[in-house]
């Protein structure tokens, strides 16, 4: 599904963010990225969904090099992918029906898919109730989940989510966690990048931890194992 | 595409120059003011090359040359002429030539001339040429006069002179206010969009994460850049049609001879509308695409 081979990020300003760096992820893993402020879990995150190049290295995603890929063709990857962010990252002028639906009517669904997969999604998320309101009158749980029924909603294979529960309540994290698991169980590969290591605990999932731009450990969830 | 998403765009664009509007009012507005200038200018010149389109016919200049200069002398006289840039096909009559032409222009009364072939011939050599630009007249005379062997030039009036460099010097004001205007508009159109892409930065990220082509991305702007120059287009054209007419109808009224004359010479707007309309619609939509497009593609790293 993932595979990153000996992968190095240099930013323009010198920066080493990630130092060949390698790792693979399988098909319908659930896979938390752990790891210090600056190690280079977002860099992680921007090269998997082709918002950077690495400065060496190969990336494949679904047997695709995405380093290769025509910069025409990356909308059509971005596609395949649902991402989330830490701030949400909602229209605040559109309501949460339109937020979702904004996903597939800038990539050409006919409308009368939109009118099916919109209210089956937000029930899916727990927010059949909560069509019609503004991101503003929402708790950050709530808005977060707009995000990810957004992220979701054009059925991708692989959910990216950077420190999705960041601005929640723990109560709130658990439950989005909890959410991601059920998306999971029915076969979306999920990565996820947090701190909080209490979430991370409660999960049996498999745990990598990133410093310095290099995997440090690599843990199965079941007794686990290192790397180096 | 899919017609479906076309009307989503066509919205898309709509809405950017409502949520815009200050922005949008200010660029219709500079835009208005551009194509109204350049409009006023056309039509000035238009007029201008109408009412002094016959002046520019008169513009034969004849050398008197000193009465004994030969033939051969005379080949020499017309190579400097030709040399001269403003000078056309200069056309040499020696006394005989110039005599034979008076005669014959007057007709039955030619025999007042009988007997002054020869050494009594009292006509001198000529030349006979045109001036290719007639607000050059003074200076080309000059040269002419200036030439060994020609003894007095004769030329259209001054007033020909005076008449022509005004036209010129009216159709370069016109050129460098187009060019001017047209830089103006462009830098407007360029900001306007320049706050609409700032405006819709948050959109448009999210559209480049859930992977909305290029092309999507663009194409409301594109829509805003056309309808703002069109809409722009249709007020300019409106409003000079509403002055042109004005103006046309004032000098109708003024009791002037002269003016009476100049006005029965004057364009009328419905003969030039179509044309300008569609110059005005072009160049608007032209300037209003043309600047998102560049500047879309400056301000929008997609
Ligand atoms: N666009 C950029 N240009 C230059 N340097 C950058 C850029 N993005 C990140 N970096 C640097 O690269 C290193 C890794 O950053 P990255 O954002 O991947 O860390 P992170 O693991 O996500 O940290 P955090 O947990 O604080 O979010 C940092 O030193 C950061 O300053
Ligand atoms: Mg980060």
């Amino acid at each position: 599904m993932i595979e990153f081979v000996n992968v190095s990020k240099v930013y323009k300003t010198g920066t080493h963010a990630l130092n060949n760096f390698n790792l693979r992820v399988d098909r319908g893993e659930f896979v938390f990225v752990v790891g210090p402020s600056g190690a280079g879990k977002s860099t992680f995150i921007k090269l998997l969904m082709r918002e950077e190049k690495p400065t060496s290295g190969a990336i494949y995603v679904n047997g695709q090099d995405i380093v290769k890929l025509k910069r025409r063709k990356v909308p059509y990857f971005r596609r395949t992918l649902g991402v989330v962010f830490q701030d949400f990252r909602l229209i605040p002028n559109m309501n949460v029906y339109d937020n979702v639906a904004f996903a597939l009517r800038v990539t050409n669904v006919p409308g009368r898919e939109i009118r099916n997969r919109v209210p089956y999604i937000l029930g899916l998320v727990g927010l059949a109730g909560k069509a019609r309101s503004l991101p503003e009158h929402l708790s950050g749980g709530e808005q977060q989940r707009v995000a990810l029924a957004r992220a979701l909603v054009n059925n991708p294979s692989l959910l990216i989510a950077d420190e999705p529960t960041g601005n929640i309540d723990p109560d709130l994290s658990f439950e989005i966690v909890d959410l991601l698991s059920e998306i999971n169980k029915c076969g979306t590969t999920i990565v996820m990048v947090t701190h909080e290591h209490d979430l991370v605990r409660e999960f049996n999932h498999r745990v990598i931890t990133i410093d310095e731009g290099m995997v440090v450990s690599d843990d199965r969830g079941n007794g686990g194992y290192y790397l180096e | 595409m899919k017609i479906g998403s076309f009307g989503y765009l066509i919205r898309e664009g709509a809405k950017n120059i409502y949520v815009n509007r200050l922005m949008s009012f200010a660029s219709i507005g500079t835009l208005v003011a551009c194509m109204l200038l350049i409009g006023s200018s056309i039509l000035l010149s238009m007029n201008v090359n109408q009412i002094v389109g016959y002046v520019e016919q008169q513009n034969e200049l004849t050398a008197f040359l000193e009465d004994d200069v030969t033939d051969e002398e005379a080949v020499e006289i017309e190579e400097q002429l030709r040399e001269i840039e403003n000078i056309l096909d200069p056309v040499y009559l020696n006394k005989e030539a110039v005599l034979k032409e008076q005669m014959s222009s007057m007709g039955d009364a030619a025999d007042l001339f009988e007997g002054l072939e020869g050494e009594e011939n009292p006509f001198p050599p000529t030349f006979r040429m045109h001036v290719r630009d007639l607000s050059l007249l003074t200076s080309t005379i000059m040269k002419v006069s200036d030439i060994d062997g020609v003894v007095k030039v004769i030329g259209p009036d001054s007033v020909a002179e005076i008449v022509t460099s005004l036209k010129k010097a009216i159709s370069q004001c016109g050129m460098i206010i187009v060019g001017v205007l047209l830089a103006v508009s462009l830098v407007i159109i360029a900001n306007t969009i320049k706050i609409t892409v700032f405006n819709r930065r948050k959109e448009i990220n999210i559209m480049k994460y859930v992977g909305a082509t290029d092309i999507f991305i663009r194409l409301p702007f594109f829509v805003e850049g056309f309808l703002l120059g069109l809409i722009s287009a249709m007020i300019a054209f409106g409003l000079l049609w509403v002055g042109y007419d004005y103006i046309l109808r004032m000098i109708s009224q003024n009791p002037s001879d002269w003016i009476q004359q100049t006005y029965a010479s004057m364009i009328q707007f419905k003969d030039v509308a179509v044309e300008l309309l569609c110059w005005f619609a072009g160049g608007g939509v032209g300037v209003g695409v043309f600047g998102s497009m560049v500047f879309v593609s400056k301000y929008l790293k997609v």
